[in-house]
């Protein structure tokens, strides 16, 4: 971020922060929205469960003003281009182990998390760091469930052991 | 002085060589559970506790003691290797110490939490034993307005994890205060922002939010690099241990660090995470080297740690003078003395002397033994950083989930795993801190409950907040911590410093 | 010879689950509270009288219970092996959230445990007699500033049907909800509220200790030990026992209920299970099959009906 780059840049908008400015405002709008059911519960303390997300809403929506000044400014700083690839790779691996944790236990879904995750780093052979990882998966179940009585949903491949 | 010989005597018992193996063995399996990111010390406590039951009374209290001050240290160590806080009160350690180790400084940071807390404990567990009745009076004298007093100081010390953007730093934390306000409103019993899922009816659980915010969202981040981050970190640069300097900075944060954290864990709704913000925001405060702090200043790591386990000490204070147990983890070991025929309350220190001693020996003990476990395994742990990228985040998130799942086995848990380390991913792109929106989910429950109680109590008479004198001075205190910064920064010192920090990018 | 050979393997088969049975049991709480307590309990105890062969124990926090029976409903449907731990706070949040998931989605096997309330004030104030607070109560209700634990829950609930019977208008009560038992002793101790409501086991040290004073128990009966006189003898109707359940799966046989029943008598009966109420200052309420049914149908109803006059569910 060298302070010359900012000074060309300096009165174009900058999408991003708009975009964050647009999600705050949506947030706050949200809170006002939910909590306006809320109202006159207070009690005797006069400050009831909706006064401070009222409070919370309108300061978010200072703080989006406040960033859309700032991204006319250019004021934010520069980033550096993302890879997509391998944020998809993880964010998959994520949603494998959440959708296959109860049906498949705790060794297979989060073996695969292991192997798509060293996937987004580079290692791209499934054939082996699936395997692994669900050995791994599959030793690390053995202690903590098995010994340590930490409750972790068992599997077909866990139920071999236990 | 009867005070001592019982002491003296629970030490004698706990030094004897089966017990200290029981000692070695409990802080092994705490240090062992307590590791795993989102699983705090209650739960560690509570998972092991049948362990010691087996035992004799004096075998099984020095296990236990084991186990909750292993606990207590594991979630440290993931903090400072792996930017993965292992629960909430070790947050503000992964801030320095994540630094420290990806400067090739793990080791320091290593040790100087493991001696910070070794200190720590040693001086808490000995004021738990000679002052106790004293601390709990003052804990009483804390109600609703004063609780609130001491979250608007800790409100005002966030400011110091904010970064280099004002603007950036507030934007993170009113996310977090509006995170922090989905579920069942606490003092109404009233809905809010949960849409009718049942699984939001308890807020957004703090721990969850920690491990996907750091452990995740970094991963995400790292990866998206592609190849042009550093191939592999360099694990040690210099040496291992800590030098001169690093005992130099350490001791003072260790002892203030203590002399924060301990009082603040004796309050009953205190909280040991509270303790590390304003240890941490004294540290930057007083430091000699306030540009190093953001880029691994080892006194953000002594000072705050200290204050964790000066904490888990403090809550030992109500709970063997009053039997008040003010946090999970106490209410568990309520439980566990009831099993050796305990019962806390305000006469324990007269009917049950012996196991009163007897515990408190054994806590020093546990908390050597936890030095000597850990001390030579710097240099094993720090090794982990040279593990290859791809072997090395594919293990962290296989933590980080199972630390998830074994705490709260729901896909719901880990579908918010996933959206929040999506949002860390994309904060962290942007240039957002990620730090001030785990604290404003913190301290945003907090300071609204202890506001809306003592308003309530005083049946809407808002004076009554400051009219404890108590209250009076930490809002005084905050009112300064806030503005003489602002002071300075128009002078135009502030202006230099914020130009030096920039430029260590 | 063949048919018999076969028919004893598919006996042996069927009869091994049921001879120890291995159970899943969920707290619906974090742990350390009294549920989470209850199934840890039962976990040590269904072991050692091996009366179930592993035994865990999952943690599913928050809501008073009602997110933990949301999932172990949908989750755990037919399952003859899972149980449920729960107890009265249960009956006023699933009322109070609005939860869709109610008690009549699990299969309720029996009562377990059960504490009486009492209400307390610090030693220090001036009120002495459950007749003073209710003076004071009926002067100023706002003045009364109640210390207690979750909005809704048994000590709320408390507060509501006392005030009710002494005439005060319910939805005018000073309730301040307080997490955890701790921080609302605390308060009390340190007189930061008028009064003090929780179980008695809680506040029995303190009391011994003369750093509260006893006001009243919500028992039927005098508690042995306590030195005051029960709500109903102070002349207001009012009694709540804060008690704690165990139930299983919805969707279970009739054949699966009895064997889950079998086993959680045996578990009330066993010689572990006995000790450790007795370590526990837990009084033993076991109450099951059709008595219990009627019990839970009752309780339900007046709580609807006091959560209606506080002015928690509309």
């Amino acid at each position: 971020m060298s302070p010359d780059r900012n000074k060309t840049e300096q009165r174009r908008p900058d999408w991003a922060a708009l975009a964050v400015a647009v999600v705050l405002a949506a947030i706050a709008a949200v809170i006002f929205i939910d909590v306006s059911r809320l109202k006159g519960t207070g009690g005797y303390s006069q400050v009831g469960p909706a006064t401070v997300p009222d409070w919370i809403g309108f300061a978010l929506i200072g703080l989006a003003i406040w960033t859309v000044i700032e991204a006319f400014r250019g004021d934010f700083p520069t980033r550096d281009k993302q890879e997509i690839g391998p944020v998809v790779w993880i964010v998959a691996g994520l949603v494998a182990q959440m959708l296959l944790l109860r049906v498949a236990g705790f060794s297979i879904a989060t073996g695969i998390l292991f192997g798509l995750t060293a996937a987004g780093f580079g290692k791209r052979k499934l054939w082996i760091t699936i395997p692994l990882g669900i050995v791994v998966c599959l030793f690390i179940w053995l202690i903590f469930a098995g010994l340590l009585q930490l409750a972790l949903p068992a599997g077909p491949l866990e139920r071999l052991f236990w | 002085m009867s005070t001592f010989e019982f002491l003296l005597q629970g030490l004698a018992s706990a030094a004897q060589p089966i017990n200290l193996l029981y000692a070695l063995i409990g802080v092994t399996l705490g240090t062992a559970v307590g590791v795993l990111p989102g699983i705090g010390p209650a739960l560690t406590v509570a998972l092991l506790l049948p362990v010691t039951y087996r035992l004799d009374p004096t075998g099984s209290l020095i296990m236990f003691a084991g186990i909750y001050y292993g606990g207590m240290y594991g979630g440290s160590t993931t903090s400072i290797l792996l930017n993965t806080p292992g629960e909430s009160a070790s947050i503000v350690t992964a801030l320095e110490g994540n630094k420290m180790a990806r400067a090739g400084r793990g080791g320091p940071a290593l040790a100087t939490s493991a001696i910070g807390s070794f200190v720590a404990g040693l001086i808490a567990t000995l004021a738990l034993a000679f002052i106790a009745p004293y601390i709990v009076k003052l804990a009483l004298v804390f109600g609703p307005r004063e609780y609130f007093a001491l979250m608007v100081l800790a409100f005002v010390t966030v400011s110091s994890a904010f970064g280099d953007s004002t603007l950036r730093g507030l934007t993170s934390l009113f996310i977090g205060l509006a995170f922090s306000v989905v579920g069942i409103d606490q003092l109404t019993g009233q809905n809010r922002l949960s849409f009718g899922i049942p699984d939001l009816l308890d807020g957004i659980e703090v721990t969850t939010m920690a491990v996907a915010m750091f452990a995740i969202g970094e991963t995400l981040f790292i990866a998206a690099q592609g190849n042009k981050g550093p191939e592999t970190v360099e694990a040690v640069k210099g040496s291992v241990w800590m030098s001169a300097q690093d005992w130099a900075r350490s001791w003072k944060a260790w002892l203030r660090g203590t002399a924060i954290g301990f009082p603040i864990g004796a309050m009953p709704a205190g909280g040991a995470e509270i303790g590390t913000f304003l240890s941490y925001a004294t540290e930057k405060r007083l430091s000699k080297h306030p540009e190093e702090f953001g880029n691994g200043a080892i006194e953000g790591v002594a000072g705050p740690e200290a204050a964790n386990n000066a904490s888990a000490a403090g809550t030992l204070v109500p709970l063997l003078t009053l039997g008040l147990p003010t946090s999970a983890t106490a209410a568990i070991m309520l439980a566990g003395f009831q099993q050796y025929g305990l019962q806390p309350g305000p006469l324990l220190f007269v009917t049950n002397p012996q196991l009163v001693w007897g515990l408190i020996a054994s806590l020093l003990i546990a908390n050597l033994m936890l030095l000597v476990l850990n001390l030579p395994l710097v240099g094993l742990w720090v090794k982990l950083l040279t593990i290859p990228k791809p072997w090395l985040y594919a293990g962290i998130l296989l933590f980080a989930t199972l630390g998830t799942i074994g705490a709260n086995p729901s896909v719901f848990e880990l579908g918010m795993l996933l959206t929040f380390g999506f949002l860390g991913y994309v904060m962290r792109v942007l240039g957002y801190p990620i730090a001030p929106v785990v604290v404003g989910l913190i301290l945003g429950p907090l300071a609204e409950q202890q506001l809306r109680r003592a308003l309530a109590i005083s049946q809407g008479d808002v004076t009554t907040l400051v009219q404890s004198p108590i209250a009076a001075v930490l809002l005084i205190l905050a009112a300064l911590a806030f503005i003489i910064p602002l002071i300075l920064r128009i002078r135009g010192r502030g202006e230099v410093l914020s130009q030096m920090a920039a430029s260590e990018d | 010879m063949k048919h018999f050979f076969l028919a004893s393997i598919l006996a042996g088969a069927l009869a091994l689950p049921a001879a120890a049975a291995d159970y899943t049991i969920m707290a619906p709480a974090a742990p350390g509270g009294g549920w989470d307590q209850t199934a840890r309990t039962m976990q040590t105890a269904l072991q050692q009288e091996k009366i179930a062969g592993n035994v865990q124990v999952v943690n599913v926090p928050g809501a008073g219970g009602t997110i933990g029976i949301a999932q172990f409903a949908s989750q755990q449907k037919g399952n003859p092996n899972a149980l449920l731990v729960g107890g009265y706070v249960m009956v006023g949040a699933i009322l109070t959230n609005k939860s869709p998931v109610t008690l009549k989605d699990v299969t309720p096997i029996a009562r377990l445990t059960g504490e009486y309330e009492a209400i307390v004030v610090p030693a220090s104030s001036d009120i002495k007699t459950i007749g003073d607070l209710v003076a004071k109560l009926k002067e100023n209700p706002g003045a009364v500033s109640w210390g207690g634990g979750s909005a809704g829950g048994t000590d709320h609930i408390l507060v509501g049907l006392l005030a009710k019977a002494a005439g005060v208008d319910p939805t005018k009560i000073n309730y301040i909800a307080f997490s955890g038992g701790g921080e609302a002793l605390a308060a009390i101790l340190g007189s930061q509220v008028t009064a003090g409501v929780s179980s008695y086991g809680e506040f029995e040290s303190q009391i011994k200790a003369g750093t509260l004073r006893l006001l009243a128990v919500s028992s039927d009966k005098k508690i042995e030990g306590a030195d005051a006189p029960t709500l109903k003898e102070s002349g207001f109707d009012v009694v709540v026992q804060n008690w704690r359940m165990v139930a299983a799966a919805p969707g279970l046989s009739d054949e699966q209920k009895k064997a889950v029943a079998a086993d959680i008598e045996k578990l009330a009966q066993s010689k572990t299970w006995q000790e450790a109420l007795k370590t526990k200052g837990w009084t033993d309420t076991y109450l099951a099959g059709s008595a219990f049914d009627e019990q839970l149908a009752k309780d339900i109803s007046a709580t609807d009906l006091v959560l209606k006059d506080i002015g928690l569910v509309k």
